[in-house]
């Protein structure tokens, strides 16, 4: 009688008790509770582990140590990840050393910059400019945050696209390491009458890469402003991003890449001047050579 | 009774293999955690962050705010942790150097002299 049973009751024994087991193994006590890695952390926190990355980045200058830390978050495109991140700080009004902090990185970490990088101690840094213009931030040298580009004259010879536009030298932009205390509070944008198109400039600079809107906010003294939203939207499309975010090209200096093909529009939040036919052009180089110009735009109030 | 001997054993064999899958082979994989919960090494490497800011900023209250996210313990007891495990890993001696400073201020910082952060 009991042969004719057989063994099942083995083998439900043997099932019943791996249900218990993985219960007991996944739900009840399950194991590497303190055990994670930083890119299983809550997006909030993922995001105050990037700042502190970016914050120690701004005190040591250390690009491989920075890029290091933000690999064990695992973002799909570091560099982008750490641009939103510093735009949304600033639209939230977080702090604003710590925007530019994660916008630093961001763009060292976009051109690939050299581990040489001036730590910022405190009250170290000036940024003395002459008239905003079009630059791109040259990587940083081993003396510096030196950005700089020398003032040329260039020629521009517009494509058929481009037959309209004018071309202005590109100026000096410089980001000196000085024992100069650090202003404790930077100009941000006040309620006031609204803001007006100073200059728009067609801009042929072959050092920069990359076909860009760059925008310069400007109060009525002339003294830049940080945290200044900017729209810029084209068919089907919309993007919003603020100044001050590389503070090494200007606190009141932002800029936009511009896809070639694509229109664009560029407004200021909470309304102003719109700005349409933002496109990308062609310039010419004396050597034939063609590249994109970009587009600097300088507002400022009356 | 040979029967149930023999069921209850199968069932603490299928708990035993439940247990070791569920443990060793496929253990849960946790999302959304706090920074509490990292592992020590990645806490270490967070507090050697807070000191290399520190180094430069020289905001102690900063600083200990930023370790706060690593729990509820004291901010110089977070050091300590991570000066022990950069002492075994080893992390370089400059590393251990910024850490033992950290360490050193937030022994004699007091909180409560802290204005309060808006």
């Amino acid at each position: 009688m009991r042969d004719e049973r057989g063994h099942w009751y083995l083998l439900t024994g043997l099932v019943l008790g791996v249900v218990l087991g993985l219960t007991y193994a996944w739900l009840i006590s399950p194991r590497e509770y303190t055990d994670n890695s930083p890119a299983s952390l809550r997006a909030n926190f993922k995001d105050q582990y990037r700042a502190m990355i970016a914050a120690a980045y701004v005190a040591n200058g250390n690009l491989p140590r920075a890029r290091d830390r933000l690999d064990l978050l695992k973002d799909e495109d570091v560099a982008r990840a750490l641009a939103e991140q510093a735009q949304r700080s600033l639209a939230e009004g977080d702090s604003l050393s710590e925007a530019q902090a994660l916008g630093l990185l961001s763009v060292a970490l976009g051109q690939g910059a050299p581990t040489a990088f001036s730590p910022v101690t405190p009250n170290t840094i000036l940024v003395t400019e002459s008239p905003p213009s079009a630059t791109l931030p040259a990587p940083a040298t081993a003396t510096g945050i030196s950005l700089v580009m020398t003032p040329t004259v260039q020629t521009h010879e517009p494509s058929a696209s481009s037959t309209t536009l004018n071309q202005t030298p590109a100026v000096t932009r410089t980001l000196l390491s000085t024992g100069t205390p650090l202003p404790t509070r930077t100009p941000t944008i006040t309620p006031g009458s609204p803001f007006l198109l100073q200059n728009q400039t067609f801009v042929c600079d072959q050092d920069l890469s990359d076909p860009l809107i760059q925008v310069v906010i400007q109060d009525s003294t002339g003294q830049e402003l940080s945290r200044v939203e900017v729209v810029v939207t084209w068919e089907g499309g919309e993007d919003h991003f603020f100044t001050g975010l590389k503070p090494e090209l200007g606190q009141g200096y932002a800029d936009f890449t511009m896809t070639p093909g694509v229109v664009y529009t560029l407004q200021l939040a909470g309304g102003g001047q719109v700005i349409p036919d933002l496109y990308p052009a062609e310039c010419a180089a004396e050597s034939g050579d063609r590249y994109w110009g970009s587009w600097l735009l300088v507002f400022a109030r009356p | 009774m040979r029967r149930w001997i023999g069921f209850i054993l199968a069932v603490l064999v299928g708990i035993a293999a439940g247990l070791f899958y569920g443990w060793m082979v496929n253990p849960v994989k946790y999302v959304d955690i706090t920074p509490a919960t990292l592992r020590v090494d990645y806490q270490s490497n967070y507090v050697l962050m807070v000191a290399e800011s520190y180094q430069a900023e020289g905001d102690l209250a900063l600083a200990a705010r930023r370790l706060a996210v690593l729990g509820d313990r004291p901010p110089v007891e977070i050091v300590r942790q991570a000066m022990i495990f950069a002492a075994q890993a080893p992390y370089a001696d400059s590393d251990q150097e910024l850490l033992s400073r950290l360490a050193i201020a937030l022994q004699t910082w007091n909180p409560a002299l802290e204005a309060p952060v808006p």
